[in-house]
């Protein structure tokens, strides 16, 4: 077993609206990542994971405000620590993040340059200019970036030369632990695999340690990632591999999601497709029993009042949900 | 850089174009209307004239200093010519002082009293309108109407209400007049003091009514510009918040160059009736003197003069914005 | 769309805005059904009577009286009869005949009186003043004198031998109830220049206005839509030539445009709605410019190729599947074109370029009437404050209305 970089403890995190109603969007989820080891979150928009990835920072502005958990980077809690030493000494240096519409994430009136000697600056203040341009361009390079980048403006740039240099800001000062939302899903095909292929190399060179990585892609998911976790309404209903979830999935959420991805397989022409009826439920009011039960096909009566407990199996695998595993099993196989 | 010089060249061709334009409009828009106006002007200079053979020699005079008698081109080219000499006929009412002489006096007069007023309160404006937009709360509540009202004050109403209290009652301020009315314009001390004490109120009210609506429109550019992806990614950076809301007032700030060259024309006209109504002996009471005075030529040279000076102003803020904005340079040099 | 509408009336800002501009539509048309008559009837004689309660004093007379002793009526009396005019007039004497002044508050009514009783003598001679001035001074000094302390008399005149025979005693302590007197008329906002009723000319000036600003709000919303989606949704040549034709009205003022059409027309040929047009057709480059600029982030949408796959014609992609979706910009700008016609026309009419002036009164020519006779610096506020007030009024309600509708159809606005 790796070192663990990450870990998340039974984080709390909610929304207060303009209306100042409290909407429980990431509610006591808890996981961990080792060294080298990448994961990846999925579910359908609107179920938390964006703001789990955000909740993850450790930084909160508003309408975004800690509850409770612990968050533990590398062996250090920085849950308890002084937001302006989280600032400074966590963001961009232990934990950092490429945000999901990377298309506007460089200000368009600032030298990509001049963006990087701001990041830098505001972790190690005295770095002259000079240096930071040399491991600027010394990273770009090895990132296969043209170097002619630095001293552009963000809006001169394509999209797909705009999300990989995104991508380089971010790692600069090679962060622990990267979170990736949605990085490469407002991307054409050949962009998309230049920013998978660079998310790869950051991982085997060492700039990055760890990642998670969060999209609603299932088979990109399933390319890229050692584990996934499966996210419903701000908890995780269920974690184990990739493969193990996407060929074997236990929770009756987790089925109907790896049930839309098409495999090329014998057979898959004339498939019908399941479609899940219904969208995820509001947060504001979160219901009482098992959030999933309003649109999952097995649920009964008691599903809608019980607390569902989780349960562990197998190595490291969870999942949520009052009936055995069994039981789901012989579910399934009727379908 | 050789876009950079294509866009320069462009937008100075088009002040020439739009400059023939105006001069045209100027020439033809009054021959245009249904009345005869060389008929007007003689009605108005013949009032109380009996004697026939007098009136038709005052419209005689007066077709001959139209040129009337000509074909329609014929008399644009004269115009045209004589604009290129600097002459822009005599006046009726100063006879028999020459209309660019009257008007190149007056023009120093409104240039010095409303560019920098109109700068100032676009600075305050913006400032005021960030602050609204950054500090929201409270701050917001009470600017924001009061700046709408102001506003909504036409500057000419304002004009009114500053010369009433500050110069009627208080007595702080002298009530009209660019200095004062027993002294020759000349660069002694003793005249500078005068002029800048007749400065205040005209200034004041130009500046005040100047800063409600560029203060509102900063605020919804920032608002906008706060919500936008960079801030986020910026924060997340570990960018300090200061250093955020820098880029952001930046890039709101930019935009509202435009926007004052857009509404230029709008506030130099508006300007010019408080001008009037404080006897400032700029073009604002020079085309109330000839509007009272029948002062045809007077009125065409004013507003000839007015619209050279707005397309100056107007080109040359838009060169400033695309010089220093990337992404009006984007936009500007690919087309 | 009813939707909209609610969510429109949940925006404090437009809700302001709204009840502002439909009391003043209230008061506007309500006023005139109570108190009908021609707005530019001069009812007084002299210029700028002051707001306030005017008694018929013949009436008066001849009113019942009632008997009322009130301890300070004797000091108000002569307190009011010392008019900066006649305060300073004094100051003068007091300097040229040698009175020492320097522990006089010129400003206490009493003490002013009081020293001027204690020096002035009619048949002292005091040099540098002439004969005129001298006459004035006694005539002031008997009117001082009089004041409060003369008697006065109601006195008819004998139709047949024309002499004054006494009616009957003026006493102090008369007073008469204003319920008994035939005439009485309240002048809320006094009288203008030419002695009309400030109030009832100002409630018809704001509603011509704005229909001088409705009419060249829809002139120029009219020119500026059609303009703006010929030349967003054609493209090509005509967006090129319309284009050009707006970036030159862009910088060219519409208010040098104003000037020159208006002063060519002739003050005889300017009715209020040929003002209003001649505004109108100046005004419609900013909608123009941004329909043109909405349309074209419309035309590549798909419902509309999928309309123009379908071959419908170009008149019903317009309107079934471009303006419903720019209607709430068009409608935002038709608000904000009413004010800036109502400013522009106030603004000619400063200048003299207005309606011609014997028809209907405007707000721009009661603030310029006020302007030439001088409103402001004689201290007759009530002439051309309220004008102001209500112009700013008016367009305050109507931005309020466009800024609560902006925040309900851009959300990225909202707070």
């Amino acid at each position: 077993m790796g070192k663990v970089m990450i870990e998340v403890k039974d984080l709390k995190t909610k929304y207060v609206t303009r209306n100042h109603e409290d909407v429980y969007a990431v509610d006591g989820v808890s996981f961990k990542i080792e060294e080298g080891k990448s994961l990846g979150v999925a579910g359908e928009s609107g179920c938390g994971k964006s703001t789990l990835a955000l909740s993850v920072m450790g930084y909160y502005f508003a309408p975004l405000h800690y509850m409770s958990g612990d968050i533990i980077i590398d062996g250090k809690s920085i849950s308890g620590m002084d937001p302006d030493e989280v600032r400074k000494h966590v963001l961009g240096t232990e934990i950092a993040y490429i945000p999901q519409a990377a298309m506007n994430a460089l200000n368009p009136t600032q030298k990509v340059i001049n963006f990087l000697y701001d990041v830098v600056h505001a972790h190690h203040p005295k770095m002259p200019k000079k240096d930071i341009r040399e491991m600027a361009e010394k990273r770009f390079e090895e990132l296969a970036l043209p170097k002619d980048v630095l001293d552009r403006y963000s809006v001169e740039l394509s999209g797909g030369m705009k999300q990989r240099t995104v991508i380089a800001v971010s790692t600069i000062l090679s962060p622990k632990v990267l979170i990736a939302d949605e990085p490469s899903s407002a991307l054409d095909v050949t962009s998309q695999k230049l920013v998978i292929k660079m998310m790869r190399e950051l991982m085997e060179k060492g700039y990055i340690k760890s990642m998670m990585f969060i999209t609603h892609e299932l088979p990109l998911l399933y390319n890229v990632t050692d584990d996934i976790m499966v996210m419903y309404a701000g908890q995780i209903v269920e974690k184990g591999t990739a493969k193990e979830l996407v060929f074997d999935p236990t929770h009756p959420y987790s089925h109907a999601l790896m049930g839309s991805i098409l495999v090329p397989e014998e057979g898959t022409r004339g498939k019908k497709l399941p479609a899940l009826p219904g969208t995820p439920p509001n947060l504001k009011h979160p219901p009482a029993g098992c959030r999933f039960a309003a649109r999952c096909p097995y649920a009964t009566q008691e599903c809608k009042f019980y607390q569902v407990p989780v349960k562990e199996f197998g190595e490291g695998r969870m999942y949520r949900c009052l009936k055995g595993i069994d039981e789901l099993k012989e579910a399934y196989s009727h379908e | 850089m050789k876009g950079l010089r294509k866009f320069i060249l462009k937008k100075i061709l088009w002040f020439f174009i739009t400059l023939i334009v105006a001069v045209f409009l100027n020439f033809i828009l009054p021959r245009l209307m249904p009345s005869d106006p060389v008929a007007t002007i003689t009605s108005k200079m013949a009032e109380g004239l009996t004697d026939t053979a007098a009136v038709q020699r005052i419209y005689e005079h007066y077709q001959k200093e139209f040129g009337t008698d000509k074909p329609i081109m014929v008399q644009f080219f004269i115009y045209v010519k004589n604009l290129l000499h600097g002459d822009m006929g005599t006046s009726f009412s100063q006879y028999p002082r020459s209309v660019a002489s009257i008007l190149s006096s007056a023009i120093g007069w409104t240039i010095a009293l409303q560019l920098p007023a109109i700068l100032v309160g676009w600075f305050l404006g913006n400032f005021f309108g960030a602050v609204a937009a950054y500090k929201r709360k409270g701050w917001d509540k009470i600017f924001m109407p009061i700046s709408i009202f102001i506003s909504n004050i036409p500057a000419f109403g304002f004009a009114v209400i500053m010369l009433v209290v500050f110069a009627v009652k208080l007595k702080i301020a002298p009530t009209s007049g660019g200095y004062a009315y027993d002294m020759i314009p000349n660069f002694s001390w003793k005249f500078i003091k005068s002029v800048l004490y007749h400065y205040q109120l005209p200034f004041w009210t130009i500046v005040i009514t100047t800063i409600g609506g560029q203060a509102i429109g900063m605020r919804s550019m920032s608002i906008y510009e706060l919500n936008a992806d960079y801030v986020k990614y910026s924060r997340f950076l570990g960018i300090k918040d200061r250093k955020v809301v820098k880029y952001v007032f930046r890039n709101a700030m930019l935009p509202q160059i435009t926007g004052l060259a857009l509404s230029m024309a709008t506030m130099i006209g508006g300007n010019l009736v408080a001008e009037m109504i404080f006897s400032y002996p700029g073009i604002g009471s020079q085309i109330y003197a000839g509007i009272t005075t029948s002062d045809y030529p007077l009125i065409s040279g004013s507003t000839l003069i007015i619209t050279i000076m707005v397309l100056i102003m107007t080109t040359l803020l838009d060169l400033i914005c695309g010089i220093i904005d990337p992404r009006v340079k984007a936009a500007q040099f690919d087309s | 769309m009813k939707n909209t509408i609610r969510q429109l009336f949940h925006s404090p800002n437009f809700v302001v805005g709204f009840v502002i501009f439909v009391g003043m539509l209230l008061a506007i048309f309500l006023y005139p059904i109570f108190h009908p008559g021609s707005p530019l009837e001069m009812i007084g004689v002299g210029t700028f009577a002051k707001p306030g309660l005017y008694i018929s004093v013949y009436d008066s007379v001849n009113s019942e009286t009632e008997t009322l002793r009130l301890p300070d009526a004797d000091e108000k009396r002569s307190g009011a009869v010392l008019s900066d005019e006649d305060r300073v007039a004094m100051i003068e004497w007091f300097g040229k005949a040698g009175v020492d002044t320097t522990n006089l508050d010129a400003s206490d009514d009493a003490a002013v009186l009081e020293l001027w009783k204690a020096n002035y003598d009619p048949d002292k001679t005091i040099k540098g003043l002439t004969k005129a001035k001298r006459a004035y001074y006694r005539r002031l000094n008997e009117a001082l004198a009089n004041n409060g302390e003369a008697e006065l008399y109601v006195a008819t005149k004998d139709a047949d031998s024309g002499e004054l025979v006494e009616k009957s005693e003026i006493d102090k302590d008369a007073y008469v109830n204003t319920k008994d007197v035939a005439n009485v008329k309240r002048l809320v906002l006094g009288t203008d220049n030419f002695g009309r009723d400030m109030l009832k000319e100002l409630l018809a000036a704001a509603k011509t206005s704005l229909m001088i600003g409705l009419i060249a709000g829809s002139i120029a919303t009219m020119i500026g839509l059609i303009l703006g989606l010929i030349s967003g949704y054609v493209g090509g040549i005509v967006d090129d030539i319309i284009l050009f034709v707006m970036n030159i009205f862009t910088v060219i003022p519409s208010f040098v445009i104003l000037i020159l059409i208006s002063y060519s027309l002739g003050q005889s040929q300017r009715g209020a709605g040929v003002v209003a047009m001649i505004i109108g057709f100046t005004s419609w480059v900013w909608t123009a410019r941004s329909v043109r600029s909405q349309v074209i982030s419309l035309r590549n949408r798909d419902h509309v190729n999928l309309s123009k796959l379908s071959g419908h014609s170009l008149l019903r992609i317009i309107f079934t599947d471009i303006l419903p979706y720019i209607l709430s910009y068009v409608v935002m700008a038709f608000i904000l074109q009413i004010s800036s016609g109502i400013l522009a026309e106030a603004q000619l009419s400063m200048l003299g370029l207005g309606p011609k002036t014997t028809e209907v009164p405007t707000l721009g020519l009661m603030m310029s009437w006020a302007q030439l006779y001088s409103a402001h610096m004689n201290g007759s506020w009530w002439a051309y404050f309220p004008v102001i007030f209500t112009i700013a009024l008016i367009s305050f309600s109507l931005n309020l209305m466009n800024t609560g509708m902006d925040q309900v159809f851009n959300p990225a606005l909202r707070d």
